[in-house]
Parts: C-alpha cells; sequence; structure tokens
C-alpha cells in the first residue's frame, strides 16, 4: 500500500469513528435538551392549568388554548398529590397512527379541596423531526468537511514526501559496483535532509568497504600465484629425483594435487574480481556459432571418450559484442560443463535462436538446489576434484554483457539458457 | 642454447634454471629490468624468458628493445597477470608464446623446444628419439620409416613427451598441455588414461619400442632406459 493512500485511509477511518461516536453523543445531548425543554413546557401548562382550577373549578378546554391533547378531570374527594413524566405511545389522530407521545400525570387537591387529575399529551414528533434535521445538516457538514480535509491532506502530502520519493528513486537506481555516487536531494525538510545525508554517508562508507574487500580479494589472489608457482615448480623438480619410492611420490602426487587445485580455484576467483572490475574492455564480435564449434571440436575426443552425441542447431546467426577472451572462457565453461555432468553415451544439444542459445544436456537429477547453481563453491556431490567456480563465471561475465543465463530441468535433461537482450 | 631467464622471484628462477640446465641448456638468470638490458644489449640468446612485472619496470618494454634491435630471439613471456590485455600486446609487438603463473616445468620446457625448432632454419627441423621421427612442420611422425597416423591430440601428447624425455610428467600438466588451464583436470585423467594407451599401441603396432613408463599415481615418463 503506498503511504498516501495509507494515510488518506487512516484519516478516513479514524474520522469516520470520531464522527460516529461524537455524533451519538450529540445526539443524545439534543435529545435530553428538547426533552427537558419539553417537560418544562408540560409544567408550565400544568401550573396554568392549576391555577385555573383554584381559580373556578370549571375546566375550560385547553385543547383549544394549547392545540394538543389534555384531559382534566375534577373529582370531589380530594386527592393525595403525585405525578409523573414520562414517554407513551399512543394513537395519533392527525397522523392516524400510533406515535410516540410525552405524557405528564399529576394529581392533586384544589383550594377549594376537590381533587383533580391532569393528564397532558403533547406529541414529540416536532422535535424529533427537528432532531433528525440538525443530524443531517451536521453529517453533510461534517462529510463536506472531511473530504476537503482529505483532498487537501493528499494534496500536501503528495508535496512534502515529494523529496522522500526522489531519495528512494535515486536509492533504488543506486549500484554499489558502479562509480555513480548516490544523487542527494535537497530539500527545505529537516528530516529528509537528514535521510539524504545520512544515506549519502552510508552508501559512501558502503562502497568504500566494498572496493576495499574488492580489492583484498584480488590482491590475496594475485599474491598467492607466486607462491603457488614456486610450490609447484620445487614439486616438479623433486620427482625427477631417481631415488624416490612410490611412498614418497604417493606423498607427492597428493600435495601435487591440491596445490593444482588451489592454483586453480584462485585463477577462478582471480577471473571472477577482473570481470567485476570490468578489466575486460576490448570488445570484438564474436561469431557465436563458430566459437560453439571451435569449442566442441576442442573437447571432441573427450566427448568422444564418453560416447556422447552433439547435435547442433543453428537457426540464426548470432554476432555477441564481447571480449574475446572472456567470450571463449564463457563459452568452455558451459561446454565443458556439459560434458563434465554428463553421462556415458548421454547427449548435448546445443541450439542457437535468434534471442537466445542454450545447452542441453542429459545428466544425473541435481542435489544441490537450481537456484544456488550460479554461486561460488557450489558443486555437484560426484565431482569432489572440481572446483565450483565454472558456472559462477559463466553468470558473471552474462551480467556483464546484460546476458541472461537460466537453468532448467526437465525429464532429465539439464538445460543452460543464455539469453542476449 | 643459450637462454636468458628474466623474473624476480628467485625460488621460481631457481626451479627454473634447474629444471631447463638438465636438458643441456646455459640457463642464465637476472631479477630485473636493469641487468636484462645489460645482457640482451652485450650476448645473444636463442630465446628468453621474460616476466612481465619486474621491480624497475615491464618486461613488455624489454620485448620491445629486443624487437629493435631486429634480434632473432625467440621469446616467451611469463606472467602472474593472466591480463589477457598482457597478452594480446605482447604477441603483438612480437613475443612467440605467453605462460601464465603458475604453470609447468614441463610445459615451458616443450614451448622453448617449439620456439627454438621453428627458428632453426635449414637445421635439424625433426625430432628424433630411437626409431621415432617427427617432423613437427608437417606434424609427420613415423616408426621405423612407417608413417604413423595420431589424431591431434595424440600428436601433441607425443611431441610433448619427447619435449621432455627422461622426465616424469604429471597427470596434470599433461591435462593442461592438452586441454588448457580450464578444463577440471581430475575429469581428464582417465581419458589421458586412454590416449597414452592408443599412442602405445599405435607405435607398437608398427614395431616401435613401448617407451611410456607409467609411474604409479603421478604421471608418466617417456623413457628408453
Amino acid at each position: 500500500m503506498k503511504l498516501l493512500t495509507r494515510t488518506s485511509l487512516s484519516y478516513i477511518f479514524i474520522s469516520g469513528v470520531v464522527f460516529l461516536i461524537s455524533g451519538l453523543i450529540f445526539y443524545n445531548l439534543l435529545h435530553n435538551i428538547f426533552k427537558r425543554q419539553l417537560d418544562e413546557t408540560l409544567h408550565e401548562e400544568r401550573l396554568l392549568i392549576e391555577q385555573t382550577i383554584n381559580y373556578s373549578d370549571s375546566v375550560p378546554d385547553f385543547r383549544q388554548v394549547f392545540g394538543h391533547l389534555i384531559d382534566v378531570t375534577i373529582l370531589n374527594a380530594p386527592q393525595p398529590k403525585t405525578g409523573y413524566i414520562r414517554d407513551t405511545l399512543m394513537y395519533d389522530n392527525e397522523l392516524g397512527t400510533f406515535a410516540s407521545f410525552r405524557h405528564l400525570f399529576a394529581e392533586n387537591t384544589s383550594i377549594r379541596n376537590k381533587g383533580y387529575i391532569i393528564n397532558i399529551y403533547k406529541p414529540l414528533r416536532d422535535s424529533e423531526n427537528l432532531i433528525a434535521e440538525i443530524v443531517i445538516s451536521m453529517t453533510l457538514v461534517f462529510l463536506t468537511l472531511l473530504f476537503l480535509l482529505i483532498i487537501v491532506n493528499y494534496f500536501i502530502t503528495r508535496r512534502v514526501w515529494i523529496p522522500f520519493y526522489r531519495i528512494l528513486h535515486n536509492l533504488s537506481k543506486y549500484e554499489i559496483n558502479l562509480a555513480i555516487p548516490l544523487e542527494l536531494v535537497k530539500t527545505d525538510i529537516y528530516e529528509f535532509n537528514l535521510l539524504s545525508q545520512t544515506l549519502d554517508k552510508m552508501s559512501k562508507k558502503i562502497r568504500l568497504d566494498y572496493l576495499n574487500l574488492k580489492e583484498f580479494n584480488e590482491n590475496a589472489a594475485h599474491e598467492l600465484q607466486t607462491p603457488l608457482a614456486i610450490i609447484k615448480s620445487k614439486l616438479e623438480l623433486l620427482i625427477q629425483k631417481e631415488n624416490l619410492d612410490e611412498m614418497q611420490l604417493q606423498l607427492i602426487s597428493a600435495i601435487f594435487e591440491a596445490t593444482t587445485r588451489m592454483s586453480k580455484l584462485n585463477q577462478g576467483l582471480l577471473l571472477i574480481s577482473k570481470i567485476e572490475n570490468n578489466q575486460f574492455r576490448d570488445l570484438g564480435e564474436i561469431n557465436l556459432q563458430m566459437l560453439l564449434d571451435k569449442t566442441t571440436e576442442h573437447f571432441e575426443e573427450m566427448i568422444d571418450h564418453r560416447k556422447i552425441s552433439v547435435s547442433k542447431n543453428y537457426q540464426y546467426d548470432v554476432r555477441l559484442n564481447m571480449n574475446p577472451a572472456l567470450a571463449e572462457i564463457f563459452i568452455t565453461n558451459m561446454v565443458s560443463n556439459a560434458i563434465r555432468h554428463n553421462i556415458i553415451q548421454g547427449r548435448i544439444d546445443i541450439n542457437v535462436m535468434q534471442d537466445y542459445f542454450s545447452i542441453t544436456n542429459t545428466g544425473q537429477m541435481m542435489k544441490t538446489d537450481p537456484r544456488d547453481l550460479f554461486e561460488r563453491f557450489r558443486k555437484s556431490g560426484n565431482n569432489p576434484d572440481s572446483v565450483g567456480l565454472g558456472l559462477s563465471i559463466v553468470q558473471k561475465i552474462a551480467n556483464l554483457y546484460n546476458m541472461k543465463v537460466e537453468y532448467l530441468y526437465c525429464d532429465g535433461l539439464h538445460t543452460l539458457k543464455v539469453s542476449y537482450i | 642454447m643459450k637462454i636468458l631467464l628474466i623474473e624476480d622471484e628467485k625460488e621460481l628462477s631457481r626451479s627454473i634454471t634447474d629444471y631447463l640446465q638438465n636438458e643441456n641448456y646455459l640457463c642464465e638468470a637476472v631479477f630485473n629490468f636493469e641487468q636484462a638490458i645489460e645482457k640482451i644489449n652485450l650476448y645473444h640468446y636463442d630465446c628468453i624468458i621474460v616476466d612481465i612485472n619486474l621491480p624497475d619496470g615491464s618486461g613488455l618494454n624489454l620485448i620491445r628493445a629486443l624487437k629493435e634491435n631486429k634480434s632473432e630471439t625467440g621469446i616467451i613471456i611469463i606472467s602472474a597477470r593472466n591480463s589477457l590485455d598482457d597478452k594480446i600486446i605482447g604477441l603483438e609487438i612480437g613475443a612467440d608464446d605467453y605462460l601464465t603463473k603458475p604453470f609447468h616445468l614441463p610445459e615451458l620446457n616443450a614451448r622453448i623446444k617449439s620456439i627454438i625448432r621453428r627458428r632453426s632454419f635449414g637445421g635439424v627441423n625433426e625430432i628424433v628419439f630411437n626409431d621415432l621421427r617427427i617432423l613437427p612442420e608437417q606434424m609427420e611422425v613415423s616408426v621405423n620409416n612407417q608413417s604413423l597416423v595420431l589424431t591431434k591430440k595424440e600428436y601433441d601428447l607425443l611431441v610433448f613427451f619427447l619435449s621432455n624425455k627422461d622426465r616424469i610428467l604429471t597427470r596434470e600438466s599433461i591435462a593442461e598441455h592438452l586441454w588448457g588451464d580450464e578444463m577440471d583436470t581430475a575429469d581428464s585423467f582417465d581419458f589421458i588414461y586412454t590416449h597414452i594407451k592408443n599412442l602405445r599401441k599405435k607405435i607398437m603396432e608398427k614395431g616401435g619400442e613401448d617407451y611410456i613408463k607409467t609411474i604409479y599415481g603421478m604421471g608418466y615418463k617417456f623413457t628408453d632406459q
């Protein structure tokens, strides 16, 4: 939910609740006021009637005087003084239906020692109508006010949050591996200024850390090359010695293999950091078909050895604008991957289409999560000697040239699909 | 054969000279740009092996200096930076070959031999080992004067063996020689085995001797001893 929608909705909701509660209170208040007023009128009327009774013992037609139902009865015996006022339902002649009335009942003894009973009924209809009118007009006023408030709030909020959205936009565009710094947003709102500055500071720090780490990685890999080269060369000299027994040779062989793996790992990491640092700037036109043919030819014996059949389907003459060396590594890694993870008498299908090319190979089900496939040091269980950088390098190269690599699995067929956009 | 090695890493330099001396090369080692310039101005070498990153200059400039003198010396670049730019520039300005550290010593040896072979015009441009004879330019192999049909990889393998005879070649160095370093070596071990088996069979079918000895768990050795 957008910030603006959220605040507007909250606004409407809270105003609604407040209006409902205050409306109820207001209605009750109004109701009570009207009732009290009605009761006062009733008492006044009673007093007037009493005065008349005290004065003359006669009962004039009060109905004519007050315009509503008044019933006075004079008794000969004196009556104790009682009385009440309450609401009652009665048949209303004017409306022709039952309606609420305020009913005053009073009993007393007049000065002339005669009892009397007074019943006054006053319809509530008028005051109820009045209340209804008041409530309706109040509601209308409130709704108009609310509507205006929301509109005003919407526009003000939108205005006020503009810098925030700009900051957000800049932040989403920001990429740590590009040298473009996070764009600062100038605003007169203190908090947003602070936010912008803090983000700026933070991004600079993160970028610095990132660069340091990258430099460290590269330097570490680079500096390891020489000692590795020395170890390897010394081992190679050592195995040429005449008097080594089998046991010693096996020991050396184990060291040798470990060193080879380490140096491969190192080269892979170095390559990745070089790709990340964009150190392969020279571009050239790569004929994808030719490169694929060359690479499969390079691995021909290995393919024959595993009795793998290769079928090529070139639908389109694709030229890619890539660094030639990287293109070679890219394709070599993909092809060797398809050979390595293949089964004996398996199959490799190479397809070149207008907007993608794919290499499909038969192979065993993967034990690892396909999503982790492109991560560094991810390897399938049956190949402990592989370094696990091949596909990670493929992905890095693809990223560099805005290509998309996908892994698909279907019926024992593994496909690496590269879409050039 | 005179070889000049320009490598600032002393231990590596010693390994290389050790290995090459056994091949009856006269191998001189210098450790910086200045010494190297002095040497190449004074003496003639058949081949120089030059590291690009020297403490006091770039190996590339050394190659330029050599080329300015119209030197016929073969040049092999060795560099820890597997920066391909260096490789391209190096080869463009006249280097004959490029090796990335860490490399296998037999590989360097094979490359030197190949360069020297290519440069010895009019000389004996063939490799002979007892009953085996290879004409590298034509890529022809014969045993007991009977020509031998080999696949490209078998041929490469044989030349690699002959360049490093009497030496143990590890499976790693053979794999790298045949498929480059982008291949995971472990995969190719059993494959090397088949290759060698085939090569052996082909040579022996023509009445040749089996020179390839298996060094268990380590590699192979091409020898007649």
